[in-house]
């Protein structure tokens, strides 16, 4: 029943004025003057993560109890949830919306609670259309596998060149089981050799691999990493029983057999060396972490640090060793000396300056030095420009030779596993444009995740996900009526004394309960998650559900502009423009 | 059956008979035995009806109206200032063309109080689109109100059926009461003609334009205008089947007349033997009854009234102003006519004032006496 | 996440003439959901018998029927005794009016309804004056607000008519306040509802953009603020007239930002606002005494 309707005549008419149609030739959108449309924005935790993952979406699926799709999503961005989820330094959840209302979404917990749930996928996973294109890949780090993976679903070749027997980098290497255990990693490799990515072991470039045996691949990434440790340059730092704390995680990590005597002086203060203080606990070592600056300057994950006290790692701040005093070619001394802060150095940090006559000595029967790393680059052919110790990129990810690329700690300052993986990603995509022949400068700003740099995949990939405006959501943005608070749900850890007799996971998963009562949490800043308020609270039923999530639209026949639908989105998920005339 | 029963108790057998489904009703003197015989038809099961003891008369006419448009025949009675409060209602009744029989004993309007006949009570009504039939005996009373049925429900117009207070309401007279079957016979099932179903949903009297209102004016008035053909018909086939007719309008003696007087009500009965005596003495005075006032029955009327020089209207009402409302209706059947007979408009038997044979013949002298009315109200009875 | 779950069938069509951002055609959108399509509706004359839409067209996709302004309850009663009489006992007669076909010129024939129990419910869509006449007081008006009739100069002395109360007094066996703002509590309160002969009675809050001198788009937020504000609790009145029952705590913010909002309280000083905020906090007492305890 649709339709005006005229009558010319009386005999044409009812009798008594009945109706016989509706109202829908009456077309009210020509009311407005403002019209409401659907814009997703982008939350904060999606913009801070590195590894720019599409976070309200994986919640929003972890809420409804679709944990595969979940991983999907993860999975468009980022192939180690597992990883991420267990080693993470959250970055999302210090930037989470919800910390101003009562506290952040547990954002590492669900992702390693999606990750848990996901069986191993069958080899021959699909990719997108196959192409000829074979890659190149140096080094089977998280940025190493990382381009492999993303290379791999868009249909390229790809071989990945590993030096040590074991793939993984640091994920196997640096990082303790007791953080993120072997199986986990092996799964995930496991998961991105199913889409047919050749992972060659004992393969180091500069070895019995050279440079121009990768010339011949349409493109190369080098992620070699950062793995050679920074020296103390101290007298008695060649002495039997000290070493570097990647060594020792290195060895332990291969299982091979471990000398660390009873006390061990660990000096550093960042991840290494808090990796390397607990190694030694579980060794039944007694660590003794010696660090420069205060608990405040310590570049160590606050966890990381947090989970060493209450073991029982005795911690020393603003100690710096001086020399290394040997007793028959092996350490049996250290001698440190005092520190107080002073002026800031460049990276912002006040500079730790030794206080004159303070020295004192410590019996060690070890000392682990884990003061930083850097890359090795004596392998790379001499037209790949090095700058500040790294391989120079640009913000293609392109070094100085056309076809060749850089990504992970070998050519960056942020030395996280989730830059890695983002890196690795904005390689792929890099390597995918030249090879298409787009301009990846172009290509770059409209896949961006927020301003700051992070890219996104399903942008890349598709308009719809490019829709997403790069507007970041504010707390002030949201419309809090709709939520009430509630706490946040932690993850189970092992208490201190149980878990420091061996390297089994320290803290466990999320129960399902209360993953979900934790994705229900989640504000899905800017990000329409399917509440329907806009569908419930219209009063001109303009707005139309085609079922399922996210995917409204506004009948702009009918819409007369109120605003209520914007005004009532708990996250900004519709923005208002001025209607055109 | 010959029953003995007051024109109220009339009522309620014809609106029983009629099998009427809603009802809906608040008591005014005279009418209350109407009510209390109605309600004790339904408690009683030999009506099966909804009885909604509304709590004013206004309520009453809106919620038959409902109960009308979702489907049922519906029937009301009230009275004076009952029908007065129903206004508003009567003229919603009437656009919303639905066939309601309301029953409404003539009773004056005050201040002050007043319980007796009168007839300006319906007559302020007649511009609401009503039709509307005035009765002079209790079997005429019966009959009406199941011919009113019928004929709403062919016109879609509602009827109002009129009886004096007192002088009928209460008033005990043989009458002739059918059996259930043969009133089955004559009067079918109400089938509304757009019914309300959930099923086919329709608004109903919302909102007109300026584009459609007048329309909807012109079909009620179209449906007035064959309301005369169609009561016609329906009396004849009542006759026909019950063997009693009452008409739109009765002519009595009015052959050869010099005079004709016009009357409704009760105090056509008086009339008629007044009339009766007149001829005797060789006279020659006729009647008019009037039954059906609304659609006026011009036609009839100037059947009955061609050739006759002098027309003696009794009016038992008055409109202000202006004066009886049948002499005005009278009037202006002619005012067209080439010939027009002289119209004398008596008004009497205001707020009860009984209406004598003598009142009558006063009137009817004053008629035959005068070339013209001295006046254009002449008041028969009054306390000068 | 939290979702608000609503019957998806929509009984109510686009294209209607409601003002942009009107809280009653949303009211009736979503009561229908709730009611269902064999429902009859009874319109007195109100902002809705203009909004659904007139001859020859019906924006609501369940017979309606347009009454005169105060017979909305007698009428409600005529449609159900007829439907009894045909033997439909499945068909909802709802009638849907304003403050003023309730409060007002309606409260007789509401009266009368409800004393006999008659057996259909009886919604009032409460946007607090004549609206459809052009923003005049009704009783419902609440204490000082503007209107066209109670300008600043002569301002509405008198409180707000409590109309729950009278029709707790009636005895009916179903009462209930509810606000588009809070749509599924309303809803339950429908279904409840049409499980109960009798009348019932809702009595919902419906604000008014173009009356409460709001933006189109504030009246599910400025409906939520006069709940959380306690100045429109939402409970249940049951057991003719005898069980209160709150069913829904709200946050007690003060009255201030609930007024604030709203340019027909533009005018109040903070004495008004005080003098205001006692009121409110006395009736909620006296509501929290009725209760007893009992909350939802």
């Amino acid at each position: 029943m649709a339709g005006k309707i005229i009558y010319r005549g009386e005999s044409e008419m009812p009798f008594s004025p009945v109706s016989s149609g509706d109202m829908t030739w009456n077309r009210t959108g020509t009311w407005r003057y403002i019209r409401p449309k659907y814009e997703d924005k982008t939350p904060p935790c999606n913009a801070a993560c590195p590894a720019g993952l599409d976070i309200p979406m994986f919640i929003g699926l972890v809420d409804e109890g679709r944990y595969a799709k979940a991983w999907n999503v993860i999975r468009e961005e980022n192939p180690f949830p597992g990883v991420c989820g267990r080693v993470c330094f959250h970055p999302c959840e210090s930037h989470c919306n919800r910390a101003e209302y009562d506290e952040a979404i547990a954002i590492n917990a669900l992702e390693r609670f999606v990750a848990d749930q996901a069986p191993p996928l069958e080899p021959g996973s699909p990719t997108q259309e196959r192409r000829e294109e074979r890659i190149a890949v140096v080094g089977s780090g998280p940025s190493g596998l990382s381009c492999a993976y993303h290379l791999a679903r868009m249909g390229y070749g790809v071989t990945v060149f590993e030096a040590l027997p074991r793939p993984g980098g640091i994920l196997r290497m640096g990082i303790p089981s007791y953080r993120l255990p072997k199986d986990v990693l092996d799964k995930e490799i496991a998961d991105i050799q199913a889409y047919g990515v050749e992972i060659k072991t004992n393969a180091r470039l500069g070895g019995d691999l050279s440079f121009k045996d990768m010339e011949e691949y349409d493109a190369i990434f080098l992620a070699t990493g950062a793995h050679v440790s920074r020296k103390l340059n101290m007298p008695g730092e060649d002495l039997e029983g000290v070493g570097s704390g990647l060594d020792l995680l290195r060895d332990i990590n291969l299982g091979k057999a471990v000398r660390i005597g009873k006390r061990v002086a660990v000096i550093g203060g960042g991840n290494t060396a808090m990796d390397a203080a607990r190694a030694v606990l579980r060794l039944g070592g007694t660590p003794l972490v010696l660090y420069r600056r205060s608990r405040d300057e310590m570049p160590a994950f606050d966890e990381e640090v947090s989970e060493a006290l209450e073991e029982g790692i005795e911690i020393r701040y603003l100690v710096g060793p001086t020399k290394v005093i040997g007793n028959n070619g092996r350490v049996a001394q250290l001698e440190c000396i005092e520190m107080e802060l002073g002026a800031e150095d460049e990276t912002g940090r006040r500079r730790p300056v030794p206080i004159p006559h303070s020295n004192f000595s410590i019996e060690v029967d070890s000392v682990v030095v884990a003061v930083g790393e850097e890359p090795d680059l004596t392998f790379l052919p001499e037209d790949i420009r090095i700058q500040a110790g790294m391989v120079s990129t640009d913000k293609g990810a392109r070094t100085s030779r056309k076809d060749v690329f850089a990504g992970g700690d070998m050519a960056h300052v942020d030395r996280t596993v989730a830059h890695a993986i983002g890196f690795g990603k904005h390689a792929a995509i890099s390597i995918d444009c030249l090879i298409q022949g787009r301009n990846v400068k172009g290509v770059l700003p409209g896949i961006q995740v927020g301003e700051g740099g992070t890219l996104s995949m399903a942008k890349y990939l598709s308009e719809v996900a490019r829709r997403r405006s790069q507007h970041v959501v504010t707390f002030d943005e949201l419309n809090l009526d709709y939520f009430g608070h509630a706490e946040r749900n932690e993850r189970p850890k092992s208490p201190a004394p149980e878990r420091v007799g061996d390297f089994r996971e320290v803290s466990a998963g999320l129960p399902e309960q209360d993953a979900s009562r934790e994705a229900a949490r989640c504000f899905s800043c800017g990000v329409c998650n399917g509440c329907e308020n806009c569908y419930v609270f219209c009063p001109d039923l303009s707005v139309i559900t085609d079922g399922g999530m996210v995917k409204y639209r506004i009948n702009y026949d009918y819409c007369k502009g109120c605003g209520i639908c914007i005004a009532e989105c708990p996250r900004n998920a519709l923005s208002v423009e001025k209607e055109a005339k | 059956m010959k029953k003995v029963v007051s024109g109220n108790k009339a009522v309620a057998y014809g609106v029983m008979l009629s099998r009427v489904e809603v009802i809906s009703a608040y008591p005014i003197t005279p009418q209350t035995t109407i009510v209390e015989e109605l309600s004790r038809f339904c408690a009683e099961g030999e009506m099966e009806a909804k009885f909604i003891k509304v709590e004013s008369e206004h309520s009453a006419m809106a919620s038959i109206i409902a109960s009308s448009v979702t489907g049922s025949r519906s029937f009301t009675a009230t009275s004076s200032h009952g029908l007065a409060l129903m206004h508003e209602m009567l003229h919603w009744a009437a656009g919303a063309r639905l066939p309601i029989v309301l029953v409404n004993v003539n009773r004056a309007l005050g201040p002050g109080w007043n319980i007796w006949t009168d007839q300006t009570d319906s007559l302020s009504q007649r511009d609401t689109g009503w039709i509307q039939l005035y009765c002079e005996d209790n079997q005429e009373v019966l009959d009406t109100i199941i011919q009113a049925f019928r004929i709403a429900e062919t016109v879609n117009l509602p009827v109002m059926v009129v009886l004096d207070a007192f002088f009928l309401s209460h008033t005990s007279e043989v009458v002739e009461i059918p059996d259930q079957e043969e009133v089955d016979r004559f009067l079918p099932r109400f089938e509304p003609q757009y019914p309300l179903n959930p099923e086919e949903p329709r608004a109903y009297y919302g909102m007109v334009p300026p584009d459609y209102y007048m329309e909807f004016r012109y079909k009620m008035q179209k449906a007035m205008e064959e309301t005369a053909g169609v009561a016609r018909r329906v009396d004849e086939e009542f006759s026909g089947q019950f063997g009693r007719t009452h008409g739109l309008v009765e002519p009595y003696r009015c052959e050869d007349a010099d005079a004709v007087m016009v009357t409704s009500g009760t105090v056509t009965s008086t009339s008629r033997v007044v009339i009766e005596r007149l001829r005797e003495d060789g006279i020659n005075v006729g009647l008019l009854k009037v039954k059906m006032f609304r659609p006026f029955p011009m036609k009839e009327i100037k059947g009955v009234l061609k050739g006759i020089e002098k027309v003696g209207v009794i009016d038992r009402n008055i409109s202000f102003g202006h004066g009886g409302i049948f002499a005005q209706e009278i009037r202006s059947t002619f005012c067209n006519e080439d010939e027009r007979p002289t119209v004398f408009g008596f008004v009497m038997g205001l707020g009860g004032r009984d209406v004598t044979p003598e009142a009558i013949e006063e009137a009817i002298s004053y008629t035959l006496e005068n070339p013209r009315p001295k006046e254009e109200v002449i008041w028969i009875g009054l306390k000068r | 996440m939290k979702k608000i779950h609503i019957p998806e069938e929509e009984l109510m069509g686009p294209g209607h003439l409601a003002c942009a951002g009107c809280g009653s055609p949303l009211g009736l959108r979503l009561a229908l959901k709730a009611l269902g399509r064999k429902t009859v509706v009874v319109i007195p004359a109100s902002c809705m018998s203009i909004i659904v839409g007139g001859f020859p067209y019906s924006a609501v996709d369940v017979p309606i029927v347009h009454v005169a302004f105060e017979t909305a309850a007698c009428s409600a009663s005529g449609i159900r005794a007829s439907l009894d009489m045909q033997g439909d006992r499945e068909t909802t007669v709802v009638a849907w009016a304003g403050d003023g076909g309730t409060f007002d010129i309606g409260i007789q024939s509401l009266s009368g309804a409800a004393e006999r129990n008659d057996d259909f419910i009886y919604i009032c869509s409460d946007n607090e004056a004549y609206m459809n006449t052009g923003i005049q007081r009704s009783s419902a008006t609440p204490y000082l607000a503007w209107t066209t009739t109670t300008p600043i100069g002569n301002p509405k002395e008198r409180p707000k008519k409590d109309m729950m109360a009278i029709m707790a007094d009636h005895r009916i066996p179903y009462a209930a306040t509810a606000c588009v703002a809070y749509p599924e509590d309303f809803l339950r309160k429908l279904k409840k509802a049409k499980g109960i002969n009798g009348t019932r009675f809702i009595h919902l809050l419906t604000p008014c953009p173009a009356g409460w001198r709001i933006a189109s788009d504030e009246a599910i937020k400025v409906g939520r603020l006069a709940v959380e504000a306690k100045v429109f609790p939402l409970y249940e009145i049951e057991e003719g007239g005898e069980v209160y029952t709150l069913t829904y705590q709200p946050k007690g913010i003060p009255v201030e930002e609930y007024l604030s909002q709203q340019g027909r309280f533009r005018h109040l000083t903070k004495e008004d606002m005080a003098t205001i905020q006692e009121n409110v906090d006395r009736e909620w007492s006296r509501l929290l005494g009725k209760c007893d305890g009992r909350a939802n």
